[in-house]
């Protein structure tokens, strides 16, 4: 079979499973999906921004922006809410546009810091501020998605199955974009700047430029997440943007690899699954943050190159026996 | 005042109380390959850095047709038409060769990610890789293309780095030891090929160690001995100028 | 008036007691080990439960308790030391990962062991001195000043007197030249990690019984004291004692006459301006990353 015919039947797959998914589930079960799919996005960003070198621990509050903006503009200005959601996203990717000027003074440890201590000032804002953030509390009763009819499925936004759809069509299209801007020359000048930001300096690459793009977009995708997840949970507060979720994008992220497009989405999905599957039916969901830490810990110390290594090896592996095979044959 | 080429005026740098440059003029004429020579800290590489915006002098000039451009930072001087070389291996190891070369076109077919994510720029990714083909294939990389730099041996990574600064068709390349880790035969074959550079309108500028490619590849040649200037000339005035010979042998035997 | 500044003054001298505590010791292991240990505040944590066990519930001596504390999270930082930063030693950014994961393991630890609820201690002594009507110190808070005095001193008599001492700091300002004269970096980096750890748990320990001891209390610890050594400049402890002192009284007087969390906040952008003014800290000059 021709390999682009492969492929397709492939995504093809992908896509009837995705959509058959939900209806295998229970009620609790397909809620989680939708919160794993949201996840996918968050992880992916942050990927892109991983991609000029730079580790953020500010993505996660900034994720907090766009949900807190796009809750704010549906609640208190009336938009019409998957308008406040691009709103939203393009408010967390102004906010780290200006963030962008102090921290890009920074490089590597100072700027985990700063990102760090950024992202603390954020959710203080939230916190003191009572008017319009809610203070300590938070903003709840946000606006839900208006549910609506495209002809053969109508949307009821009470279903996760509805919005678990919704959200799987917008992290989709995102996802594309990522993959088609990583695919380009502006993803080729990101690894660039990653690898020998002198030499592609020497090529005439405003490094500091492209940092911030990467951190922009990035931004702009973790805020869109974070604008889902405000429509979805209905309400929000400083908490829900806190360390551990950081903690939690960081594993993913490291776990499944950061070399690699699909490391990252990788590693949310096995986690997330290990985490449902194994921690709460057997009853360990307190221990989460545990065996997050510990799996964390060891994927560090053992595997450095993330699953994404372990996935490359067999298709390595697979390869090289398909080409003997095809060598004995000849 | 007519303005020159590439001129270097009274430039200064110092480190804490370290004067590394001090008082440094020449000019480099448009078409000519100029060698910077000197003993070592002499303030070659120091100089070097200045011109091409990796350091801001502590004082004076660098003119690029009459422009300044010392004190920009180093995208905006490659931006100008002066780019630089490393010395040592200084790749994206990480990166084929080929997307090495794509990152020198940089300048030429500048991305832009709206079109990227649209696909509309497919005009300029070919062209790009056109023009990475063309420097790749100049320095005998072509067949190597999909491999990772990295992976290279040290003379072809060595002629990866000059790809990449050709694939941005500047006007004036910087040279930082080019020859150094290569043997006889690829420093004769890289010697061709800066000659053959120079002959299709570049001007090259260059810090080196080897004395015989110097001699034989250089227009001209400033010597520097202790941040200062020493001597100008070509390269049968060099070899030959007393205060050179001094400067590296203490006088004691002719240089190379 | 007067009287309400000397009493602030006094709050902000029992804070950046506790405070130049915790950041030394992080200063230490940065300097020494080039990695920067996220699980610090869990360290203070930990010491403070072991004045909830040994103190609270098993009713030893208060002193005592405090000696277990150091040892004990001493211990934990040899263990740390051992299992994360040598095996990552070629990796600052892994290792700080690492410690992020820790982090991690020790709240959950103990939330597991003791609850998500507050630990309430009972105070080690009601005595109070007066200095007037309105100025009080609690003697509790005083011991939490002595020690840091003395274990500070001690500390520094220890970095310029002794052998060890020396190793230590010919390793924090050049690793590969200490390692050839024979220092061994495995030996210099239990002994500051072994430093470290034990005063962030004496830290934790003392002021057990003036704050709710709980699971997530080492995070309002670690970012004041990320602010203190940005501030005082990474690898200076000199600057960490001074930037503890300065933060405290910034802090202190912020919380007094206006409220916490715009100290907090004030407390953050002072450190993001240092960080994008001088990156190296106001004091420091050693940069290993």
């Amino acid at each position: 079979m021709p390999k682009a015919a492969t492929l397709s039947i492939a995504w093809l797959g992908l896509i009837v499973f995705l959509l058959a998914l939900p209806h295998g589930l229970s009620f609790s079960q397909q809620e989680i999906l939708v919160f794993l799919t949201i996840n996918v996005l968050l992880v992916a960003s942050y990927r892109l921004m991983t991609l000029t070198g730079e580790w953020s621990l500010g993505h996660v509050v900034i994720m907090g922006v766009g949900a807190y903006a796009s809750a704010l503009y549906a609640k208190q200005l009336g938009v019409f809410v998957p308008v406040s959601m691009l709103l939203g996203a393009v408010t967390a990717a102004l906010i780290a546009l200006a963030l962008s000027y102090p921290l890009f003074r920074m490089k590597g440890f100072y700027f985990l810091i700063g990102s760090f201590a950024a992202g603390e000032i954020i959710r203080l804002l939230w916190k003191r501020f009572r008017d319009p953030f809610g203070g300590p509390k938070g903003i709840k009763k946000i606006n839900p998605m208006p549910d609506f009819d495209i002809g053969f499925y109508s949307f009821d936004f009470f279903e996760p199955v509805s919005y678990y759809y919704f959200a799987l069509v917008v992290v989709g299209g995102s996802l594309w974009i990522l993959w088609r801007i990583e695919r380009s020359p502006v993803g080729l000048t990101f690894h660039a700047v990653h690898w020998q930001d002198k030499l592609a300096q020497s090529a005439g690459v405003n490094v500091r430029a492209y940092r911030t793009l990467a951190f922009v977009i990035a931004s702009g995708f973790a805020g869109l997440a974070g604008a889902l997840l405000a429509h979805y949970i209905g309400t929000i507060n400083p908490n829900s943007f806190d360390v551990e979720l950081m903690v939690f994008v960081l594993t993913w992220a490291i776990v499944g690899g950061t070399a690699t497009f699909y490391g990252p989405i990788l590693g949310c999905v096995v986690l997330s699954i290990l985490n449902e599957v194994v921690l709460r039916e057997l009853g360990f969901e307190q221990m989460r943050p545990l065996i997050y830490g510990l799996i964390l810990i060891c994927s560090v110390l053992f595997l450095p190159k993330g699953l994404e290594s372990v996935v490359q090896n067999y298709l390595r592996r697979r390869n090289g026996k398909a080409m003997a095979e095809k060598g004995s044959a000849a | 005042m007519t303005s020159h080429f590439l001129e270097v005026d009274n430039l200064v740098m110092r480190f804490g109380g370290l004067t590394a440059v001090d008082g440094l003029s020449f000019v480099v004429d448009h078409g000519a390959i100029h060698g910077l020579i000197g003993p070592n800290g002499a303030g070659k590489t120091t100089t070097f850095n200045m011109i091409s915006g990796f350091y801001r002098p502590t004082s004076g000039q660098v003119r690029l047709r009459g422009e300044a451009i010392s004190g920009l930072p180093m995208h905006e001087v490659a931006r100008r038409g002066v780019v630089r070389t490393f010395q040592h291996s200084t790749l994206f190891a990480e990166l084929t060769v080929l997307e090495n070369a794509l990152v020198g076109t940089h300048m030429s077919f500048r991305p832009n990610i709206f079109a990227a994510i649209l696909g509309v720029d497919m005009e300029d990714r070919r062209g790009a890789k056109a023009r990475a083909e063309e420097a790749l294939e100049f320095f005998g990389l072509l067949d190597f293309e999909n491999e990772p730099a990295g992976e290279l041996s040290h003379g072809h990574q060595r002629a990866l780095g000059m790809a990449v600064a050709m694939a941005a068709h500047p006007d004036v390349f910087l040279l930082d030891e080019p020859f150094t880790g290569m043997n006889p035969e690829e420093t004769k074959h890289m010697m061709t090929l800066m000659e053959k550079l120079r002959d299709s309108g570049a001007t090259i500028l260059l810090v080196e160690h080897d004395m015989h490619a110097i001699m034989g590849l250089c227009d001209q040649i400033t010597v520097m001995s202790f941040g200062k200037f020493l001597a100008e000339g070509g390269p049968e005035e060099i070899r030959n100028h007393p205060d050179v010979i001094e400067a590296y042998l203490g006088g004691a035997r002719h240089v190379a | 008036m007067g009287e309400l500044l000397a009493q602030t003054a006094l709050n902000a001298l029992y804070a950046a007691s506790y405070l130049s505590l915790v950041a030394v010791g992080l200063v230490l292991i940065f300097g020494v080990m080039g990695v920067i240990n996220f699980a610090h505040g869990e360290l203070f944590m930990l010491g403070a439960y072991g004045v909830v066990v040994f103190y609270a519930d098993l009713q030893l001596s208060f002193f005592f308790a405090i000696a277990i504390g150091l040892v004990f999270v001493g211990l934990v930082g040899l263990g740390m030391e051992r299992a994360l930063f040598r095996p990552l030693r070629d990796n600052p950014l892994g290792g700080l990962v690492a410690s992020i994961g820790f982090l991690m393991v020790l709240q959950a630890l103990a939330a597991m062991g003791f609850g998500v609820r507050m630990e309430h201690v009972p105070p080690v002594t009601q005595q109070v001195i007066s200095f007037s009507d309105k100025v009080h110190l609690a003697v509790p808070r005083l011991y939490v000043i002595i020690a840091a005095v003395v274990l500070l001193t001690a500390l520094w008599a220890f970095l310029k007197k002794t052998q060890f001492g020396w190793a230590l700091r010919a390793s924090a300002q050049d690793p590969e030249a200490a390692a050839l004269q024979g220092i061994s970096i495995n030996q210099t980096s239990r002994i500051a990690m072994f430093i470290g750890a034990g005063l962030a748990g004496v830290a934790g320990a003392l002021t057990a019984p003036m704050v709710s001891v709980n699971p997530h209390m080492g995070h309002s610890v670690i970012v004041a004291a990320f602010i203190v050594i940005i501030v005082g400049g990474v690898g200076s402890l000199e600057g960490a004692v001074v930037a503890a002192v300065a933060y405290s009284l910034v802090h202190t007087f912020v919380t007094t006459f206006y409220d916490g969390v715009i100290a907090d906040i004030v407390g953050l952008s002072l450190m993001l301006v240092v960080l994008i003014v001088k990156p190296t800290g106001l004091f420091g000059t050693a940069d290993r990353a």
